[in-house]
């Protein structure tokens, strides 16, 4: 049972900071995903959470009690490496008990401890055999139960499925999620993988660069990015983006682009002129007929298709709009070729607006709040905001 | 009505015309390019290793005196027997257990000691104290013997002055065996620095991270993860150490000690030396040297059979 804050922490590495004043609360019990681009530093982060890289600035509550200098072994954190780190030289039973032996526990409760372990995990014909002996999957199996042995605070899993083949991932996937639900630990989870991150996670801290973009739910970050980046990370095809300009026509506001025309609906002068990025993601392009007049004052892109891909279910065309390329997704078959003139629809809602030098999400300022501006704003879903 | 989807058609293939005479030879000729490039080496190898070894072989057989005008004289096994009655043969392979028992600390102990302290040595620092601590290979056998002759010199010499000693170093039995294991190990210690600190970096720092997380101590990290991943690199430095202690330590005793005092640092290799190049009994040193490559080849390949069992390779 364990809560980890995280205060401002940073590290650098000579001239480079790999983590950039990262805040994060994770409440007991939370199954967090720390989401990004490799490079993004967040292996770094969770180095630094395990005790294994002494952060430059910042500190680590666990519990409310600092940790920030405590050494691992005093940690209760247990600990998943991409490589499984397995001790080769000794047996399964000898990796899973040893943090049992470390900690000097009678002989009787290590064997009946490892053997509990094992049977949960399905490792009990493996007990006897060396790392090198076992399969992928099998390594894995028994890299968690060597952090599972012990009931520690918390686990933080770096990259635990990378190595495993596609169908192999599906099925731990699911397992570590069930996992999660019968310990009701806390779980601080690494990945690049956007499907681990959408599917495992109560919470996706999404990282990019050092620095926290966003942390939410599944929902929260794939409906509501909080960045460009978060928009276009997230979301396969990734989320269409295109620089844009919020126009006052006829009373009402609209965003315009070349070959675009969306309009946003109510009156507000103060925001005409604005340069903006306009995001929307490829399930939210609707293709109109051709031969059908359009509704007036609907959303209206043209665009040329460049290439259609065929996912067995649905096809995306890529489409070339302006100088932009957005992806529509539709059921199969779509009736697009390459070279097609296409004629595309969105919901208005539907369409996300991001500042184009802070790359971060606008949103409307409540009508209650006075005057309906588009401020630059930070969804508050964790007690510490992101910086 | 029903019917089967029929399996893939099999792809029609053309039958590729059977390869000419020159195909072939030109085929033959590739597959030749590799044991072209290899053969060099191997050429030197059988000139210098293997022909030296069999005609050392046919010279245990004769007795000569290494003098060309000198015809050779089949004697059988007769150098084997005066071998084996020969008291010095005994006593200089118990001479040579002495110099490896006693270099296995400059070897194996002291590196490992030096090199699981200095991994915290990091960057530019790293490399002044790898380069210190490799100067002393690098200096010829010959001269840093003369050095140490100074140093052990019973009157004037460093040694006897910084100890308040008056020990002749080099002429009494004991003490000569002792500077002689002691100069060999300095000169090799480096060498064998460098051995182990390269088999602490093929060490993965997960292991010893995970091993920190799972609550071990940093003694215990040492003792029950890095020390036997570590395996490997010992079990080579102790063979280096069988088999060619007796090598290093030759331009030492030929240099400080000519073998004496009274034989006492003859070892194996020196007495086979002896025997050829100072009492000209090619015969004989070439048994001692049959004898001794069989036996040092039985070491060598229980020691390999030994390190394929203790040692764990790190995947």
């Amino acid at each position: 049972m364990s809560r980890i804050q995280i205060e401002g922490l940073t590290r650098r590495f000579g001239a480079v900071t790999a983590v950039d004043h990262v805040d994060l609360d994770v409440p007991d019990g939370d199954f967090l995903v720390l989401l990004g681009p490799s490079g993004c530093g967040k292996s770094t982060l969770l180095r630094m959470l395990a005790g294994l890289t002494p952060p430059s600035a910042g500190r680590i509550l666990l519990d409310g009690r600092d940790i920030t200098a405590t050494p691992p072994r005093d940690r209760d954190l247990a600990m998943v490496f991409q490589s499984y780190a397995l001790y080769p030289h000794l047996t399964v039973a000898r990796n899973i008990g040893f943090p049992l032996r470390a900690r000097r526990r009678p002989r009787p409760e290590v064997a009946s401890r490892t053997e509990t372990v094992a049977r949960v995990l399905g490792l009990e014909e493996l007990l006897h055999r060396r790392p090198r002996e076992l399969s992928g999957g099998q390594r894995q199996r028994v890299a968690l139960a060597r952090a599972l042995v012990r009931d520690p605070g918390a686990f933080l899993l770096d990259e635990p499925l990378s190595n495993l083949d596609a169908t192999l991932r599906t099925a731990t996937r699911a397992e570590l999620t069930e996992l999660h639900r019968r310990l009701g630990s806390t779980f601080v989870h690494v990945t690049h993988d956007q499907v681990e991150a959408m599917t495992m996670a109560t919470r996706i801290a999404v990282l990019n660069a050092g620095r926290l973009e966003q942390v939410g739910t599944a929902a929260q970050v794939y409906d509501e990015p909080a960045s460009v980046f978060v928009a276009g990370f997230l979301g396969s095809p990734a989320m269409g983006l295109l620089p844009g300009r919020i126009e006052h026509v006829e009373g009402s506001l609209r965003v315009l682009a070349p070959d675009v025309d969306i309009p946003l609906g109510g009156p507000d002068p103060e925001d005409a002129g604005r340069e903006v990025v306009l995001g929307i993601r490829a399930e939210h392009l609707l293709l109109v007929e051709p031969t059908a007049a359009p509704r007036p004052g609907a959303a209206l892109l043209r665009g040329t298709v460049r290439l259609v891909e065929n996912l067995g279910s649905e096809e995306v065309a890529h489409c070339l709009v302006g100088d932009a390329r957005l992806p529509v997704r539709g059921p199969r078959p779509l009736g697009l070729a390459a070279g097609d003139p296409v004629t595309l629809t969105t919901a208005p809602e539907r369409v996300h607006l991001f500042d184009p030098a802070s790359g971060r999400r606008l949103v409307r300022r409540p009508a209650s709040a006075g005057t309906a501006a588009v401020s630059t704003h930070v969804p508050d879903l964790s007690a510490v905001s992101p910086s | 009505m029903f019917v089967e989807l029929d399996a893939p058609a099999p792809v029609a293939v053309r039958a590729v015309p059977p390869p000419s005479r020159s195909a072939r030879l030109r085929r033959a000729g590739r597959s030749l390019v590799p044991y072209l490039y290899l053969a060099p080496g191997l050429v030197l190898l059988g000139i210098w290793v293997y022909r030296p070894l069999v005609q050392t072989g046919q010279l245990s057989f004769f007795s000569w005196n290494l003098l060309p005008t000198t015809p050779m004289v089949p004697v059988g096994f007769e150098n084997y027997e005066r071998l084996f009655t020969l008291p010095e043969f005994g006593t200089s392979i118990w001479r040579t257990v002495v110099l490896v028992l006693g270099l296995l600390p400059f070897t194996v102990v002291v590196p490992v000691a030096v090199g699981l302290l200095a991994r915290r040595v990091r960057g530019r620092a790293a490399v002044i104290y790898q380069a210190l601590v490799f100067a002393p290979l690098l200096i010829a056998p010959v001269a840093g013997a003369a050095v140490w002759q100074w140093l052990l010199d019973p009157r004037s010499g460093a040694i006897n002055q910084v100890l308040g000693t008056t020990t002749n170093w080099l002429q009494e039995p004991g003490p000569a065996q002792l500077a002689i294991i002691v100069i060999t190990g300095w000169h090799v210690l480096g060498f064998a620095v460098l051995v182990v600190a390269a088999g602490l970096a093929g060490i993965s720092d997960d292991y010893a991270g995970a091993a920190a997380l799972d609550g071990a101590t940093p003694g215990q990290v040492t003792r029950w993860i890095t020390l036997p991943l570590l395996s490997p690199t010992l079990v080579f430095l102790v063979l280096m150490t069988v088999l060619l202690s007796a090598q290093w330590s030759f331009p030492l005793i030929d240099t400080l000690t000519n073998g004496g005092p009274a034989g006492a640092t003859t070892n194996v290799y020196y007495l086979l030396w002896d025997y050829g190049f100072h009492s000209f009994d090619a015969g004989l040193g070439a048994a001692a040297g049959v004898i001794f490559f069989a036996g040092f080849g039985v070491i060598a390949a229980a020691l390999v059979a030994l390190s394929d069992r203790v040692t764990f390779h790190d995947n």
